[in-house]
């Protein structure tokens, strides 16, 4: 009888513990995509401000170099294709990552996670490489450089951020903090993933296509 | 230099091409979902078509400035 009280009871809490989860994980969520909403405008403000310099400040673009007098290069957009490959590619290797989880495919998740995970560094050596051979100035060389740098400096310190999350992820589902019906976080990190490649998209077209 | 940047292209070309349809064949699964995470997914996976677009045309030399000098 008291074995059956028990069980009865702990039934309950799980119950409970069911409710509370699913009550907060909507409001974790939407407090997540909210925080990606202010992302978004900290982005925006740096990429309108970019927009009104390239139109406004220097008939010509890239401007001249203040020092040579001469217009400074463009950028090597080749290359930049291939990195933005790369990041997009991670994007979809994170996605495959978190339906594997779902279906509870665990070989197929750490492939995926870490294939994201290594696609994300290649990224970012990618950026170090360019940031070591574009000659336009360096940060404080020109305009041109200043926007370059500041812009995707801060998209290189949030791909810096998703890897170390995406590896904190990884080692949180081998410690079997999430199970098929809770994963808040791998959700969070998926879509914080989606988000920093999405901003390239932008860069990449303003830096280099534009 | 001019041969490194055709091998660029050319992968960047062939990646843009496979990246693209991972992520079509993604939104697609995603599509009939109607949850917030599901919505905002199926944004940023379009988005993300879309920047696999872009590197396509910059392959290509349909956009502008990648047939142009490098930096």
């Amino acid at each position: 009888m008291a074995v059956a009280a028990h069980a009865h009871g702990h039934a309950d809490a799980h119950g409970h513990d069911e409710v509370i989860y699913r009550e907060t994980r909507d409001m974790r969520l939407l407090g997540f995509v909210l925080f990606l909403c202010s992302d978004v405008v900290l982005f925006s403000s740096f990429i309108f401000a970019y927009i009104y310099l390239r139109t406004s400040v220097s008939p010509t673009w890239p401007p001249l170099d203040p020092v040579s007098g001469h217009q400074l290069p463009r950028l090597d957009v080749a290359f930049a294709a291939v990195n933005s490959v790369v990041l997009f590619g991670s994007g979809v290797t994170m996605h495959f990552a978190m339906e594997n989880w779902k279906h509870a495919k665990r070989g197929a998740y750490n492939l995926f996670m870490w294939l994201t995970i290594i696609l994300g560094t290649c990224f970012l050596l990618g950026q170090a490489y360019e940031y070591t051979h574009a000659k336009i100035g360096g940060w404080s060389g020109s305009i041109f450089g200043a926007s370059f740098f500041t812009l995707t400096g801060m998209h290189g310190f949030h791909v810096f951020v998703g890897v170390v999350y995406l590896l904190i992820l990884w080692i949180q589902s081998m410690r079997n903090v999430y199970d098929q019906d809770h994963f808040f976080g791998l959700t969070a990190g998926t879509l914080y993933w989606h988000f920093v490649d999405v901003i390239w998209v932008a860069l990449f077209f303003l830096f280099y296509l534009w | 230099m001019d041969a490194l940047a055709g091998i660029e292209k050319v992968v960047a070309l062939v990646g843009a091409i496979v990246v693209a349809v991972f992520a079509v064949i993604a939104l697609r699964g995603e599509w009939q979902k109607t949850g917030l995470d599901d919505q905002v997914t199926k944004l940023l996976l379009g988005l993300m078509a879309f920047g696999c677009i872009l590197v396509l045309l910059a392959a290509t030399g349909v956009l502008p400035h990648l047939s142009g000098g490098t930096a």
